[in-house]
């Protein structure tokens, strides 16, 4: 298998699908993170200055929640997102896709130490691309995964093109690329457009521009459009 | 039936249980309180939500395109989201899991509790004696500038000087042992996951610094202001540590020896367990670092005083570590 979807079947039967997020994007959601963070502490220092001695101590308490807690609060309160995997689209899920809890999002980043050696996440790293979920070590032990959690754009309405009966019967997974054409058809330039629509040249029956309202007049008829 | 009238027929249903789940999936708290919702009762969102996982599968197994599909998907996967949602923290949960179920997950490991003492009393002790007899060997471990740092953090011969720093006002020294106990609490548990060596080798460095020192100290005459200042937090964060080897050593245990589980099973119930004694330590050191700085510095009370103080503590969390939450045990199974 070349896809790291991990199928968990919901209590309702249905298959909910994972996609799981390898250590790519995650390292860049992890710098953005460092980035926001190291922004912060610099600002505070910055304020904390002024309060002199007292300021050192509040200094030391941020510096600690920057480390250990900035990851979990995020994660337990904002549907598994810290700042980072919000800009990078990913999520961390409990391993049967339900949101993360406050002890499973601890547990996975008390472990990050671990990832982190020997040096620059190598046993992280090791440990995602061994794992067909490209899970870390802390990740393995809390019983999370992180996602692909893209936000879903409002699909442009395929062009309307009249309604059209296929010249001879579609196999399903005919139809099913029928359909995708004329839904990804507002995506396309219009000479991808007709490169696409000419290798269905045996259905419709015509190639260039007429080939492509062709097939989208198929694809109306198929989506029963009238 | 065809995708258009598929989709016509059930829109106005996903389009109200988009609605509901925009409106007030994310905090039932405030929906409770919102008065005249006119939308779909809550009460209806689980029947709804079944609903839209037959459409789902109804959609999959007909072919729909990924339009509907992920669209239905994704209504499915934000109805999960609130259905199986952990339930929110509660600050009685917090009180009684710290009055009752910490006690009683520690005294669970015991076996992982007294390697994890022996471990950290042995490695401070067997150096304590050593450097009491060769007082030369602190040296190894020292470099003289530490050691310089050390005598004035305890020398006599300041009176009224604050015990245990340098420099630094209460506030700066308890942001100081918040960040640096805390942390290398939480290391501790973290290095279990090494087989259990990273806990070990934390536990054992721990006490052989902190026995080394005390003996150093000790031969030197500083004793006393010495023993006056640690006395008080010793309790607290002596055994948070070794907590925090117990869950350290419980992750070991179980990547090394699962048992008749699969060791992935085994990992995450010891992550569990470390977690929520993660949490305890976390309180712990809290309240050393809070002892500590505010209590432990003042170096005008006197010994008597500084030592009656101290040895209630170790009573005290002791006494809890081993009695609490006792009555609950024979209620109800364990957490």
């Amino acid at each position: 298998m070349l896809d790291t979807f991990r199928e968990v079947h919901t209590p309702e039967g249905v298959a909910l699908r994972l996609p799981a997020a390898g250590p790519v994007p995650r390292a860049l959601a992890w710098l953005i993170d460092l980035g926001i963070r190291f922004l912060v502490l610099t600002v505070s220092a910055g304020l904390l200055g002024i309060l002199g001695k007292t300021g050192i101590g509040l200094y030391f308490i941020g510096m600690f929640a920057l480390l250990w807690a900035y990851p979990v609060v995020f994660e337990a309160m904002f549907d598994g997102q810290t700042p980072g995997k919000r800009a990078l689209e990913l999520r961390v899920v409990s391993a049967d896709g339900a949101p993360v809890g406050w002890l499973a999002s601890l547990v996975r980043n008390l472990l990050r130490t671990v990832d982190m050696l020997p040096v620059g996440y190598g046993f992280g790293l090791v440990a995602s691309l061994s794992d067909p979920y490209g899970r870390r070590l802390g990740d393995m032990v809390a019983d999370t995964l992180v996602v692909h959690a893209p936000r879903l754009r409002a699909a442009p309405q395929p062009p309307m093109a009249g309604v059209q009966a296929p010249a001879q019967p579609l196999q399903p997974q005919e139809q099913v690329a029928v359909i995708a054409f004329s839904e990804r058809a507002a995506q396309l330039t219009p000479e991808r457009q007709e490169e696409l629509a000419d290798i269905a040249e045996p259905v419709t029956g015509a190639r260039g521009q007429p080939g492509v309202m062709r097939l989208l007049g198929i694809s109306n008829w198929l989506l029963g459009r009238r | 039936m065809r995708q258009a009238h598929f989709v016509a027929r059930h829109e106005r249903e996903w389009e109200q249980f988009a609605h509901w789940l925009d409106k007030r999936a994310d905090s039932p708290r405030g929906a409770r309180a919102e008065r005249g919702w006119q939308g779909l009762r809550d009460e209806d969102m689980p029947a709804r939500y079944r609903r839209l996982c037959q459409q789902l599968a109804l959609a999959r197994r007909r072919g729909y395109s990924p339009v509907v599909t992920a669209r239905l998907q994704e209504l499915m996967q934000r109805g999960h989201n609130a259905l199986y949602r952990p339930a929110p923290p509660r600050w009685r949960r917090a009180l009684e899991f710290l009055v009752a179920d910490f006690p009683r997950l520690v005294r669970a490991q015991r076996g992982c509790l007294w390697v994890s003492a022996a471990l950290f009393v042995l490695s401070t002790v067997a150096m304590y004696c050593a450097v009491r007899w060769r007082p030369e060997l602190v040296h190894s471990l020292f470099d003289p500038r530490q050691l310089a740092q050390f005598e004035s953090m305890y020398d006599p011969a300041a009176p009224g000087a604050k015990l245990g720093r340098d420099s630094g006002s209460d506030l700066a020294m308890f942001g100081y042992y918040i960040a640096n106990n805390i942390g290398i609490g939480f290391r501790t548990f973290a290095g279990g996951l090494l087989a259990g060596v990273g806990s070990l080798l934390v536990l054992v460095s721990n006490g052989v610094i902190m026995g080394a020192v005390a003996a150093h100290l000790q031969g030197i005459g500083h004793g006393g202001p010495f023993w006056r200042f640690v006395v008080g937090h010793s309790a607290p964060e002596l055994s948070a540590i070794v907590v925090a080897g117990t869950a350290g050593l419980r992750l070991g245990l179980d990547l090394v020896a699962p048992g008749r589980r699969s060791r992935l099973d085994a990992l995450v119930e010891g992550g569990k367990v470390g977690g929520k004694l993660c949490l305890g330590v976390l309180a712990m050191l809290l309240f050393a670092a809070f002892v500590e700085a505010f209590w432990s510095s003042i170096g005008s009370i006197p010994g008597p005083v500084k030592f009656a103080v101290g040895g209630l503590l170790w009573a005290l969390v002791l006494g809890w570590l081993g009695w609490a939450g006792r009555g609950k045990d024979r209620e109800g199974p364990a957490p």
